[in-house]
């Protein structure tokens, strides 16, 4: 990467703790011996803002969060294959209201799981290989898209299982798809992000027609005519490898390498020539010991605040919109040692969970908060 | 952070040069606002700047001389400055993200409530399962006691040490109530990349090549990750990166040598704050300066003339027109942007042109309300009885003028411009370029039109015809004759045509003479041009007409004799004619006279296209290439004006370069197309026995490689630019490779593959010379081969009563035979056939991204790693990548004992990669094919048993899959 030049300088913020917020740790669940890596609240349905679910090897399981550090297990799934081992999940829903769980991994196949009637309502059969991340689109929920090692992301329609788009080819991803978000209120606009070093920016606009055929459309799903979106209408090198993890932060664009730290910047894109633009780093949200890859970082519902777990069982908790950058809290536990793959942070941050490689979860409650 | 607000007695020196040291107390806002005026960069903090400049104000009064210090002390202090700005600009930026981001997140959370109570609104009843668990749980911990949050004391955060008590509070729920629900197994796919469909191959884009690129390899299986580069060449990739200067860093730069002049030191401290080097920032402050002043000169001007851009389209010539085209437009595919051939290739201009459009009668109908047919017919009848005639049956009008029209100009192409001859075959750019330039002259040219066709008359043959029937007739008449006058040139131009160069050398002296007979004539008419140069004075010129016949007659009586062929003397140039032709004239210009000057650059060079493609039918010209811009009329008019002054400026001789550049055009046109006839005629004379030649030649070369290439992998082909014949500088023939229809060298070439004759074998076989030599036959090449259209379900006739239709150009017409993608019985995927076929038959092609072997080399250590590789050895120049793009071919598997073969084919100048069946194959089947991988290089699972040193013509990869199999 290019020297930063005088004048661009991020704002770097500093790890001291400013102790603004106290958690504690209220729980820890060993779940089972297979690592897990992914955690996620139900931000979709605001009745289920306080469950979450986690995955692991080839199982899904659903919690709740009650007062006083208490978590009920609430639902379990089971793969019948022994070797699928989930590596994302994301809270979805039916245009009815019900609420669906995704889950994808190494088989490559999405697994959309209607947790109202506790039962497998499809399966997404169509990545060529393992699935790195699924998110949903807030502002519709029954769309979800999917970060693959086939170097390719895809948009899909729960409702109907239609794979309406596909982001891959001519300017796609040169190497596995490490994650993927929707932009929070551009609907047709996503981020992915990969082992290409890239993190690069699509636009749906000109497809949205098809996203919508895909909610009326009766045929056969594989009859859809999914269409290729090969060109994103900018391609930032903001790091220099491995990009594991990006998250939309309003018009900005959080993401981490394996650099031990998380970086925001700016993408200046031009709306008449597409591919081209301009980056800017805002701020540097320092991790320690976070050069792993594969490890994710969540924020509560409003964006305040963002989680992320180390190498060693850490977990930073960084104010993300005040500048410079605040450390809210440093988490860490004795028995919590070994690499923490996801946080996920409760509605008003008041509860933050962490999933780890040895197959626990923890569970860290705010001091003061009920 | 906010801006120091207290004014301390800060000095400045607001410009040394100017002002000399005026110290003023409150100059902070009046430098600021200098600055911003500036510089554009709005320092909105300036507790640094207060710094500097009570510093400064130290400085200042010291003189001139600084040390280092100061000047590093300044830039520390600018930094500082900026750096600050900086925070409050992201800062800034980060409150109106957020800003923005609350209203977003609002909307979500109301969205998410409505969901919630909706669901909860509908269906009261049947909760749904996930509700109705959370009430449990939440049920079932109300009934038990908080025993959970109450150990949670010792948990917390910075390390502090928690006991393991509070391990125990867990997964309460988990045993009892939840039963773990089973997802019921579903087939996965193999794995594949995700891929794009080619339907032809492309050449790789410049950004997708990993030549010099970092790639790291995660490798599943050891779970670490391998950099794959070659270390030199990512250095130089990143450190050529060249930065541009950013506003702050052009702030800093101003100010420092603002305030402490400009030395060399002072550039070596800033080059070093900007880690540049001490003259990049020179010239960027150079740059800067001058920007300043064009800014300070706008600022007095103050006014905008930018209206300038419009109508840039017209003002161009047809040449800057054409730049896209030419860059765009791939004239081997004829389609814009060609992803195999790619932008930018290089023009070749066929050395043969061919024969300009050939209309019919039956397009005797005007052509719309502007046509000129129309138009003349009402403007004068009696001028112009037959004008039908002149315009239809007069084709090649041009040609017509006399045969020093046709010679000449060409020898003074060839014999005056050495631009030309580089140029020479269509010298379009040269052509319309000249144009442009000429048009000055031409206005010139004018009054001596009428000359034009007294010169035509003049030349050999017809001189004699015009003079003993055609120049006291009407002007009809003298049109018919010129018609036939001019067949009969045409035909002595072809034996001519041969003997280009005697009839250039015989030319030459005339030109001198025409030379110096045309100053001659200048001094004459330079009164008359006066006039006539401004259109108004259309008498005067009739006036003078008499002194220009004479000028005419001499000249012609020079012209004469040069000319072997001509025997009588130029007589018959009576008044009568030259009144008739000047009445003609007349006509013409009196529409000409506004319409020259309203014709645009790039019209007349859309004109002389359409001359060349259309011939003389401005009906098609005005239609197809100047439609809502000249009409019908116009275009005739022009036409007829161009034609003679063409003819006229070939007699007067004055013979500017441009000029000669600009008839180029229409001679080319006519010299080409009497080429092609004269070759048509030679062909006929001895086809058989030449072509015969030829093709041995050919064939037996052709063949040789064949042979050859069992080590040897094919040539690429890139067509030629030779003018004439090729000769052993032919780009072609250095080559190795045949030259093709697409190169610029005439039929006639030597190195040319002449396709076959076959006829009743259908070219299927090696008895066919195509089919031998590895290429499909091309139905511009090669004699007999057709294909017909359709089956002739829809009752259209076959075309040919024989059925023998070609049955070599499969590729080409995309032929092939349906092939599914389903998992493979052996591995992976694979490739079936959908309906039977027999042996030999064409199954598909290969397709892939074009990349270099080089390129090649760089991905295959990828693929190796990942034992999945699509590369496909093309030729010298090319392999084939299937990874991201082919088709679904791209999957059929190895196998020893294949059912399949590929073969490199040579499709119109192309090679490409055919897959066939090797024995018969019944539908359903799946394919494979021998990768034929090279010995030493194989794989485990794709060597063969026993080592056959044989065919190794191309080395096939594919995925990695059939491993598995061996």
């Amino acid at each position: 990467m290019a020297k930063t030049a005088i004048g661009c300088e991020p704002t770097v913020g500093s790890l001291a703790p400013s102790k603004k917020r106290e958690y504690k740790v209220t729980n820890r669940i060993q779940e089972g011996k297979r690592p897990l890596y992914a955690v996620a609240f139900n931000f979709i349905d605001a009745r289920y803002y306080n469950v979450f679910a986690t995955v692991g090897g080839n199982r899904v399981t659903v919690y709740q969060c009650l007062e006083g550090g208490v978590i009920a297990a609430l639902q379990s799934y089971v793969d019948e294959d022994k070797d699928e081992s989930f590596y994302t999940l994301s809270w979805a829903c039916n245009i009815d209201g019900t609420p669906f769980l995704v889950a994808g991994g190494i088989n490559g196949i999405i697994r959309v799981i209607d947790a109202g009637s506790e039962k497998i309502y499809k399966s997404f059969v169509g990545h060529g290989d393992s699935i790195n991340e699924i998110r949903t689109q807030a502002l519709k929920p029954s769309l979800v898209v999917s970060a693959s090692k086939d170097e390719s992301v895809r948009l899909w329609n729960v409702h109907t299982g239609i794979c309406i788009l596909i982001f891959a080819g001519a300017g796609g991803h040169r190497n596995e798809v490490l994650s993927v978000d929707f932009h929070p209120s551009d609907i047709y606009r996503i981020a992915s992000c990969g082992m290409d070093n890239t993190v690069k920016i699509w636009s749906m606009k000109e497809f949205w027609t098809y996203v919508e055929k895909s909610f009326t459309w009766t045929d056969l799903p594989s009859k859809f005519p999914t269409k290729y979106v090969q060109f994103p209408v900018f391609i930032a090198s903001v790091h220099s490898n491995y990009v594991d993890c990006n998250r939309w932060l309003g018009d900005f664009i959080l993401s981490k390498s394996v650099d031990n730290e998380i970086v925001l910047w700016e993408p200046k894109t031009k709306e008449q020539t597409p591919g081209e633009g301009a980056i800017d780093i805002l701020q540097k949200y320092p991790v320690p010991e976070c050069d792993i890859w594969f490890i994710k970082f969540s924020c509560d519902f409003h964006y305040n605040a963002a989680a992320i777990g180390n190498r060693e069982g850490k977990i930073f908790v960084w104010e993300l919109q005040s500048s410079p950058p605040v450390l809210i809290a440093r988490l860490s536990h004795v028995q919590c040692k070994s690499p923490i793959r996801q946080t996920a942070m409760s509605f008003d941050g008041s509860t933050i969970l962490c999933c780890c490689e040895d197959g626990t979860i923890w569970r860290w409650d705010a001091v003061g908060a009920s | 952070m906010s801006s120091r607000a207290t004014p301390s007695a800060s000095a400045s020196r607001s410009d040394p040069s100017k002002d000399s040291q005026r110290y003023t107390l409150n100059s902070r806002t009046s430098l600021a606002a200098r600055q911003n005026y500036l510089f554009g960069w709005t320092p909105r903090s300036i507790s640094g700047l207060d710094d500097l400049l009570a510093r400064k104000g130290m400085l200042g009064v010291q003189g001139s001389n600084q040390s280092s210090k100061d000047i590093l002390s300044v830039i520390d202090s600018l930094k500082k400055q900026v750096a600050v700005e900086r925070c409050i600009f992201i800062k800034k930026r980060m409150v109106e993200n957020n800003e923005k981001l609350i209203g977003v997140t609002n909307h979500v959370y109301t969205l998410s409530k409505e969901r919630s109570n909706s669901v909860i609104n509908n269906t009261e009843k049947n909760l749904d399962l996930l509700t109705k668990r959370q009430r449990d749980a939440f049920g079932m911990l109300n009934g038990l006691d908080l025993t959970n949050g109450e150990k949670d004391k010792n948990g917390s955060q910075e390390d502090s040490y928690a006991s393991s008590a509070v391990l125990v509070g867990s997964s309460f729920g988990m045993k009892n109530v939840v039963r773990p629900i089973k997802l019921p197994e579903v087939k996965k796919l193999p794995p594949y990349t995700t891929w794009i469909f080619l339907d032809r191959n492309q050449r790789m884009t410049e950004d997708q090549s990993v030549v010099g690129r970092r790639r790291i390899y995660y490798d599943q299986n050891g779970g670490e990750a391998l950099i794959c580069s070659d270390s030199e060449e990512e250095i130089v990739e990143e450190e050529e990166e060249k930065r541009e200067f950013v506003d702050s860093e052009d702030y800093i730069l101003r100010m420092t040598i603002q305030e402490v002049g400009l030395s060399d030191a002072v550039l070596d401290s800033l080059a070093q704050c900007f880690s540049r080097s001490p003259c990049e920032v020179k010239a960027r402050y150079e740059i800067l300066m001058k920007g300043e002043k064009d800014a300070q000169c706008e600022k007095k001007g103050s006014t905008d003339d930018k209206t300038q851009m419009d109508d840039s389209f017209f003002d161009k010539d047809l040449d800057a027109a054409l730049d896209s085209f030419d860059n765009l437009f791939c004239r081997r595919c004829l389609v814009f942007d060609c992803r195999l051939h790619g932008c930018s290739q290089d023009l070749v201009f066929p050395a043969e042109k061919q024969l300009p459009w050939n209309y019919t009668d039956e397009e005797n109908v005007p052509c719309g309300v502007n046509c000129y047919r129309l138009a003349q017919k009402l403007e004068s009848n009696a001028i112009r009885s037959s004008p039908v005639h002149n315009g239809l049956e007069e084709k090649p009008v041009p040609s017509s003028g006399s045969a020093g029209d046709q010679i000449s100009p060409r020898k003074k192409g060839t014999s005056s411009s050495v631009g030309k001859k580089l140029k020479s075959n269509q010298s379009e750019s040269a052509s319309s370029n000249a144009r442009n330039t000429s048009e000055s002259s031409e206005s010139e040219i004018r009054p001596r039109q009428d000359n034009s066709s007294i010169h035509n008359s003049s030349s050999p043959q017809k001189a004699k015809l015009v003079g003993k029937c055609g120049v006291h007739k009407r002007n009809s008449k003298r049109v018919a004759e010129r018609v036939f006058v001019c067949m009969r040139k045409r035909q002595k131009k072809m034996i001519a045509s041969d003997s280009d160069f005697v009839v250039s050398g015989c030319v030459w002296p005339r030109d001198m003479k025409l030379r110096s007979n045309s100053r001659k004539e200048n001094e004459e008419a330079t009164s008359s041009q006066r006039k006539v140069k401004t259109p108004p004075t259309r008498k005067p010129k009739k006036k003078e007409l008499p002194a220009q016949d004479s000028s005419k007659s001499t000249f012609n009586g020079h012209d004469e004799p040069s000319d072997e062929m001509v025997k009588g003397p130029p007589e018959a140039i009576s008044d009568e004619t030259s009144k008739k032709e000047e009445f003609v004239d007349e006509s013409i210009c009196k529409n000409e006279a506004t319409g020259d000057k309203s014709w645009k650059t790039i019209e007349k060079g859309l004109f002389a296209k359409g001359l060349e493609i259309f011939g003389r039918n401005s009906c098609l010209i005005a239609r197809n290439l100047l439609n809502g811009m000249k009409t019908c009329a116009d275009v005739y008019q022009y036409m007829s004006c161009t034609e003679n002054k063409l003819s006229n400026r070939v007699g007067d001789g004055t013979n500017s370069l441009v000029e000669g550049h600009s008839k180029v055009d229409y001679n080319d046109t006519m010299g080409s197309e009497l080429r092609t006839r004269s070759r048509f005629v030679r062909r006929r004379g001895r086809v058989r026995r030449l072509k015969y030649t030829w093709k041995s030649a050919g064939y037996h070369s052709i063949r040789k490689r064949i042979t050859e290439r069992k080590d040897q992998p094919c040539r690429q082909f890139n067509p030629c630019n030779c003018k004439s014949a090729c000769g052993k500088q032919c780009a072609c023939l250095l080559n190795g490779t045949c030259c093709e229809k697409y190169c610029g060298c005439p039929k006639s070439c030597k190195n040319r593959f002449r396709g076959c004759h076959c006829a009743k074998s259908q070219c299927r076989s090696r008895q066919c010379p195509c089919f031998a030599a590895d290429r499909e036959c091309d139905p511009d090449v090669c004699r007999n081969c057709w294909v017909g259209c359709g089956d002739g379900t829809l009752g259209v006739p076959s075309q040919r009563g024989d059925n023998y239709e070609c049955r070599n150009m499969k590729l080409l017409l995309k032929q092939q035979q349906r092939v599914l993608l389903g998992r493979s019985d052996v591995s992976g995927w694979g490739a079936f056939l959908k309906n039977s076929v027999g042996k030999h038959e064409y199954l598909g092609e290969y397709t892939g991204e074009l990349i270099s072997h080089r390129e090649a080399d760089k991905r295959g250590k990828i693929y190796d790693r990942e034992n999945s590789s699509f590369l496909f050895n093309l030729n010298d120049q090319f392999v084939l990548d299937a990874y991201r793009k082919g088709d679904k071919l791209k999957f059929a598997n190895h196998s020893p004992d294949p059912n399949c073969y590929a073969k490199v084919i040579m499709v119109a100048g192309d090679h490409r990669v055919g897959i066939f069946a090797k024995e018969r194959i019944n539908a359903g089947e799946e394919l494979f094919y021998d990768y034929r991988y090279e010995p030493d290089r194989a794989p485990a699972w794709a060597k063969k048993p026993e080592t056959t040193g044989s065919k190794k013509e191309e080395a096939v990869t594919s995925s990695g899959r059939a491993k598995k199999l061996a």
